[in-house]
């Protein structure tokens, strides 16, 4: 050993990370209580994975929202045929079959989802789209004026108006445009999305990114405190700060990859079963890779935060409940409230923006897709309490409950870039202080 | 990876330059006190070279005063210098010490070659060099034909010699063993005191603690003793033994006719009483205990006395530190 000793620790430190890194991932492959730890993260992930499957296989029931295929006055034919071909709706004695030659009555189940969206889905700010499938509208015999009741001199159209202060769009439709989507095919995309967002923010980020370290962080330091076996390696030249990195790289050795098989798993299932005509949803690897990052993000800063926990105190991991307890009143604010300020005050909240910001880059139609929702083909305008017929299309609730504006009022890449910044800080904050506390602690 | 920073230059004033005149472990009125309870009280001690053995018994502060030069405690009170540098502030003397702590947990999950493999590598070696070295200290302790099975499967003793090399790795000028003879069999404890009395003929620092006289006066003559968290004596192991043998001893010889044997002695300067507890013991009160065990052979060969055993029954550190200390104990 022909070298100079002991002029300074800080040299050959990647040689010493590496040492600590690859001993702490084979110490934590050896525990048990790793595997269990990871084991009941995936039967939980995979648990909310079996509901998504079964709704993507669940046929969602077709709802006539415009009433059209009710044959309200009992001559044989639906509203809607009578409507389409101008006979009256509420006269038994007047129908399509007085005709010459007589027109046969069309079977109702044609006139339920007869009429899907068919917008142009872009981040219009006042927008003329929809188109009239199914002809109530444009072969009708009403007049030109009856046919623009939404007055933007275009008849049979629909006009979206992105109202800057609410924040939502507000959809002004010509009577018979769109008026009865496709319960189906809406609620299916909605309610992929909602669950993509759903695992995404409270699985992967808060569940998983906050379980995990609990178990795997917090006794990064203090097991080998309370053991006896932090004397060996704080004999050797190295200062406890490098200790306390070092063994966190080996923390995140075992946990990123995980993380990282878990979301492709994810990424993979819901990319093959999702709703669309494609084979696979090559688009959703963007929102899924935004929930990696988020994840990845959130464990590295819950893991020092819990491990320095674990060096303030024996019991560390009672400190780390009630802060558990915060970030799931944070999560579930940012998912109601994401322009809060108390946000700012979490881990949870800037890494939840990271998958608003990428679900909006991928999905920039979500904002409109959720009013759609709600418009539900126009039956849901003005809802009341007495008319249960109106109501929201299936799959608009958990979309409006996943998904979530970006609170930061910029856009999605700014968002995503303060987010990293943020996140990575409050890694380093929580570093440094449990460093500090680690090298004034007396070890036993 | 992170690239390998030489930081040459940059960090001049992190540099840490060994003292080359700085004793090994210098401590100044060192006390250590927990509350009310004082674990190490005014010690003042200066060392370089040679193997010293740290007597005292269990809380006499031996363990304090080693992690105290280890940087694990911080002293409340005094200067504890390791080469010159405070080890609670900068851990960079390490680089020339090896520690075997006293505690007995070690990472049973992984064998003894990967353990000293490990440790080596926070010394700055690469995984190649950290494999040959931990090789060599391995067989220098004896464990190369087990190094590479689990430690939880070791002995006692093995466990012990695993400890000790893994704080051979980086060749280190001070040796630091707490209580490395403490539960080992006769065997184990036979090569630990070889593989100690090595090292200091290599020239090391070697500082060891232990409970019991007769193991370090096989290893050294240089003792230290602590009693109550106070330095009750230095030096050389006969002068201590010397300073001993003026005060009042007991002998117990069992012999064949211990009345005979009894006429024989009475007449030596050195004997001042006797006692006969059964027909074949002999207990003798002696005021100089070096003077008595030099004559007695003499009289045992002439006059041909059956003589099966000696026993010193004050020969153990209770009974010295009870001398020492002034009280009866």
């Amino acid at each position: 050993m022909a070298k100079e000793r002991g002029e300074t620790i800080w040299t050959a430190l990647d040689r010493k990370a590496t040492a600590i890194a690859e001993f702490t991932m084979r110490q934590y492959r050896t525990r048990i209580s790793t595997w269990v730890v990871l084991g009941v993260g995936f039967l939980s992930i995979s648990v909310v994975l079996l509901f998504y499957i079964d709704a993507m296989n669940t046929e969602i029931e077709a709802i006539d929202n415009d009433g059209d295929s009710f044959d309200s006055d009992g001559d044989g034919y639906v509203d809607g045929q009578e409507f389409k071909l101008g006979t009256d709706v509420y006269n038994e004695f007047s129908h399509p079959g007085l005709f010459n030659p007589p027109v046969e009555p069309e079977p109702a189940s044609m006139y339920i989802n007869e009429d899907d969206y068919d917008w142009d889905y872009s981040d219009a700010r006042s927008y003329s789209t929809g188109h009239d499938d199914d002809g109530d509208c444009e072969d009708s015999q009403l007049l030109e004026s009856q046919k623009d009741t939404n007055n933007d001199g275009i008849p049979c159209n629909i006009l979206v108006i992105y109202n800057s202060l609410t924040g939502e769009y507000q959809i002004f439709a010509d009577y018979g445009v769109d008026e009865d989507p496709d319960e189906d095919r809406y609620g299916k995309e909605a309610q992929h999305r909602a669950f993509v967002l759903a695992i995404g923010k409270l699985g992967f980020v808060f569940l998983l990114s906050i379980f995990i370290p609990l178990f795997l962080a917090t006794g990064l330091i203090r097991d080998e405190m309370s053991s006896g076996t932090m004397h060996y390696m704080t004999a050797k030249p190295i200062a406890r700060g490098e200790i306390f990195l070092y063994r966190m790289l080996g923390y995140l050795g075992i946990v990123w990859p995980y993380m990282l098989v878990m979301c492709l798993l994810m990424a993979i299932i819901s990319g093959l079963l999702g709703p669309g005509d494609q084979f696979f949803r090559f688009s959703d690897l963007g929102v899924w890779f935004s929930v990696l990052i988020a994840a990845l993000l959130a464990t590295l800063v819950y893991g020092m935060l819990f491990s320095f926990l674990g060096v303030l105190w024996k019991y560390g991991i009672i400190l780390a409940l009630p802060i558990a307890a915060w970030e799931l009143g944070m999560a579930l604010l940012s998912m109601s409230v994401p322009e809060s300020t108390f946000l700012r005050m979490s881990i949870v909240g800037w890494s939840m923006s990271i998958i608003d910001s990428g679900a909006l880059l991928v999905w920039p139609d979500m904002d409109m897709f959720t009013q759609a929702g709600y418009w539900a083909g126009g039956s849901n305008e003005g809802a009341t309490f007495f008319d249960i017929s109106t109501e929201a299309l299936p799959g608009h609730g958990a979309l409006e409950w996943a998904q979530s504006d970006l609170g930061l009022g910029m856009g999605p890449y700014p968002t995503i870039i303060v987010s990293m910044m943020v996140l990575i800080a409050q890694a380093a904050f929580f570093w440094f202080i449990g460093q500090l506390v680690f090298k004034s602690k007396e070890i036993e | 990876m992170i690239p390998d920073v030489s930081q040459t230059g940059e960090a001049v004033e992190q540099q840490w330059v060994p003292q080359p005149k700085a004793p090994v472990v210098m401590l100044n009125n060192v006390g250590k006190t927990y509350g009310r309870y004082q674990a190490l009280g005014g010690v003042s001690l200066a060392l370089s070279g040679g193997v010293t053995g740290i007597l005292g018994l269990n809380g006499a502060g031996k363990s304090t005063l080693f992690k105290l030069l280890m940087g694990k405690l911080r002293a409340t009170q005094g200067e504890v210098r390791l080469f010159g540098t405070n080890p609670w502030k900068n851990p960079a003397p390490y680089a020339r010490v090896g520690y075997v702590p006293e505690n007995e947990s070690l990472h049973d999950w992984m064998s003894a070659f990967d353990f000293v493999t490990t440790f080596a590598r926070l010394h700055g070696l690469t995984r190649d060099e950290a494999k040959l070295e931990a090789e060599r200290v391995l067989e220098f302790v004896g464990l190369t034909d087990v190094m590479h099975k689990k430690i939880g499967r070791y002995s006692k003793g093995m466990r012990q010699r695993a400890k000790i090399a893994h704080a051979l790795v980086n060749n280190p000028d001070l040796i630091i063993l707490d209580e490395p003879l403490q539960g080992c069999d006769p065997l184990a404890r036979t090569t630990i005191m070889n593989v100690i009395r090595e090292l200091g003929r290599m020239g090391r620092t070697v500082l060891l603690s232990s409970h019991i006289l007769s193991e370090i006066e096989r290893i050294t003559e240089q003792i230290v003793i602590l009693h109550q968290g106070r330095l009750l004596a230095l030096g050389n192991v006969h002068a201590i033994r010397e300073q001993l043998d003026s005060i009042p001893h007991t002998i117990e010889i069992e012999c064949g006719d211990a009345k005979a044997l009894a006429q024989d002695v009475l007449n030596l300067d050195s004997v001042h009483g006797l006692q006969f507890p059964t027909s074949t013991n002999l207990r003798i009160f002696t005021h100089h205990l070096g003077e008595f065990h030099k004559q007695l052979p003499k009289i045992v060969v002439e006059k041909n006395h059956d003589i099966r055993k000696i026993n010193n029954p004050d020969d153990d550190l209770q009974t010295i530190l009870g001398y020492l200390t002034g009280g009866a104990n």
